[in-house]
């Protein structure tokens, strides 16, 4: 499932394209409301950063169930042998590689547009970027699925997602704001990862138990 | 911060409660008689639905 | 039977704010350094409780419509839910005007009014959800699936924002400091007070049950209409 929205994606770059100029502008715009050189960027780092990663995000998703509306092609995939969890499942994977290419690139640019040095806890970092992606990609396949059939689909999953992503931006922010950041790792900062373990665990079972509610008529 | 302006905050805080459930009671009321109307209609449209059938 | 019903919890409701309202404006003094303003606390912390309350019961009324199918479930799950959202704006719009007065801004985003704010944001998402969805069933099963995912999030939204923000006034309330905190007579204000508006809560997801099934007796008269035609 993952396999053949990636090949797509591949192909066409499509969603990649869009989310990736987008997180650039983003970026772009608000140079022009903090001073990029200040000191006190570092404080605005990890929220400026996951900002642009969660409006990203919703652009892949709009796209990811929206892809298998011409034809019916999402009735044909229902009625495969595949569950639905796997199918959400798949789908969220599929979107979790495509947003970390998204944030890779963004690393790169904003690394160079606001000087900062990101590579200097590489491990953590990677740990936080694939843990939250993870939580985003989760919940946007799910509600995905759930809005696809809507009218006013590409404002309602929006609306639905980001009140509940908010803990998980919460923590994502702040860890990456600290590892982003001159002062060492508190010991007290590990708080912060273990919220979005805790977050992924807990939403992917929740996905997991209440895909086949969602998604078959 | 003295004492009258405190009392008028006070007043302010208990009105807005209030008035949060007045404009909620009244959005009930309204929806209630909508969907009174509605069941009227719906009910005098299958009535005319039956005197039809029974007609032909 | 249920309008007797309703009828009797409104008035219940309302002979008790005459005795609540009366002990918090005539009976109980000034609190030492806040004035009279902490008297809002009165309707701030039961609006709080009931609210958070509300969301896990139409929670667990969301879980039955997924097991029973039954819509009257679902029905429930959704009023009883635009009732908590309801005493939830109430408890940020007094918390907000309470913190005006004593610590001089509108909002602090300390963290319980934070976390209060998001769970009305979730759930103004499930509502957003209902009215855009028309069939009955696919509605119920949709917004059910969100209002769990809900429910789950709010638990760990105010653990992180608790983590986050530390500036809220401690527990006061006996319940959870085990007394001596609070004036024992305001504390018992503040339970007391939980009562009436519960009881209008209550009257007013009553009234709001009754629209939904009014609203599938007419979606079924409509199909009964469109058959015979």
């Amino acid at each position: 499932m993952a396999a053949k929205d990636l090949a797509i994606e591949v192909r066409t770059k499509e969603s990649i394209n869009a989310a990736g100029a987008f997180s650039i502008a983003i970026l772009l715009i608000f140079s022009f409301a903090f001073d990029p050189f200040s000191d006190s960027m570092h404080e605005f780092a990890g929220g400026l950063l996951w900002i642009a990663f969660a409006f990203a995000g919703a652009l892949v998703f709009n796209r990811g169930f929206a892809r298998e509306l011409p034809n019916e092609c999402l009735d044909a995939l229902l009625s495969s042998p595949l569950s639905a969890s796997s199918l959400v499942l798949g789908k969220a994977l599929a979107n979790f590689v495509m947003l970390i290419a998204v944030e890779l690139i963004s690393l790169f640019v904003f690394g160079i547009f606001y000087n900062i040095n990101w590579v200097k806890h590489p491990w953590a970092l990677a740990a936080t970027l694939a843990l939250a992606t993870w939580g985003i990609a989760v919940l946007g396949s799910v509600f995905g699925a759930m809005t696809v059939n809507l009218r006013l689909r590409e404002l309602m999953l929006p609306v639905i997602i980001y009140p509940l992503l908010i803990p998980l931006l919460i923590g994502a922010i702040e860890f990456t704001t600290i590892l982003l950041g001159v002062d060492p790792i508190a010991s007290s900062d590990w708080l912060w990862p273990k919220l979005l373990l805790l977050y992924d665990v807990v939403f992917t079972a929740v996905s997991i138990l209440l895909a086949d509610t969602i998604l078959v008529n | 911060m003295n004492m009258a302006q405190n009392s008028t905050f006070l007043f302010y805080g208990f009105l807005a409660a209030w008035v949060i459930v007045l404009l909620y009671v009244i959005s009930l009321a309204q929806r209630g008689a909508k969907l009174k109307k509605e069941l009227e209609d719906v009910k005098q449209l299958v009535n005319s639905k039956a005197e039809e059938s029974r007609v032909r | 039977m249920r309008e007797k019903l309703t009828y009797g919890l409104a008035l219940g409701a309302a002979a008790m704010f005459t005795y609540t309202l009366y002990r918090i404006l005539l009976m109980l003094p000034d609190e030492l350094m806040q004035g009279a303003i902490y008297r809002i606390m009165f309707f701030h912390i039961p609006a709080g409780i009931i609210g958070m309350i509300g969301f896990f019961v139409s929670m667990t009324m969301s879980v039955w419509y997924l097991s029973s199918k039954d819509l009257k479930f679902d029905s429930l799950a959704a009023s009883v839910v635009e009732v908590a959202v309801l005493f939830a704006c109430i408890n940020i719009v007094t918390g907000s005007i309470w913190a005006r007065i004593i610590w001089g801004v509108w909002w602090t985003w300390d963290y319980r009014l934070t976390s209060q704010l998001v769970c009305v944001l979730i759930f103004f998402g499930y509502l957003a959800l209902r009215r855009a969805i028309d069939e009955p069933t696919q509605r119920a099963r949709l917004s059910a699936a969100l209002n769990i995912f809900g429910c789950v999030d709010v638990v760990i939204v105010w653990k992180s924002i608790e983590w986050f923000r530390n500036n809220h006034p401690g527990p006061v309330l006996s319940i959870r400091t085990g007394g001596g905190q609070m004036d024992p007579r305001m504390d018992h204000t503040v339970y007391l007070n939980l009562i009436p508006l519960l009881l209008t809560g209550i009257a007013l997801v009553l009234v709001r049950t009754r629209q939904e099934a009014t609203a599938r007796e007419i979606d079924s008269l409509r199909r009964l209409a469109h058959a015979a035609a």
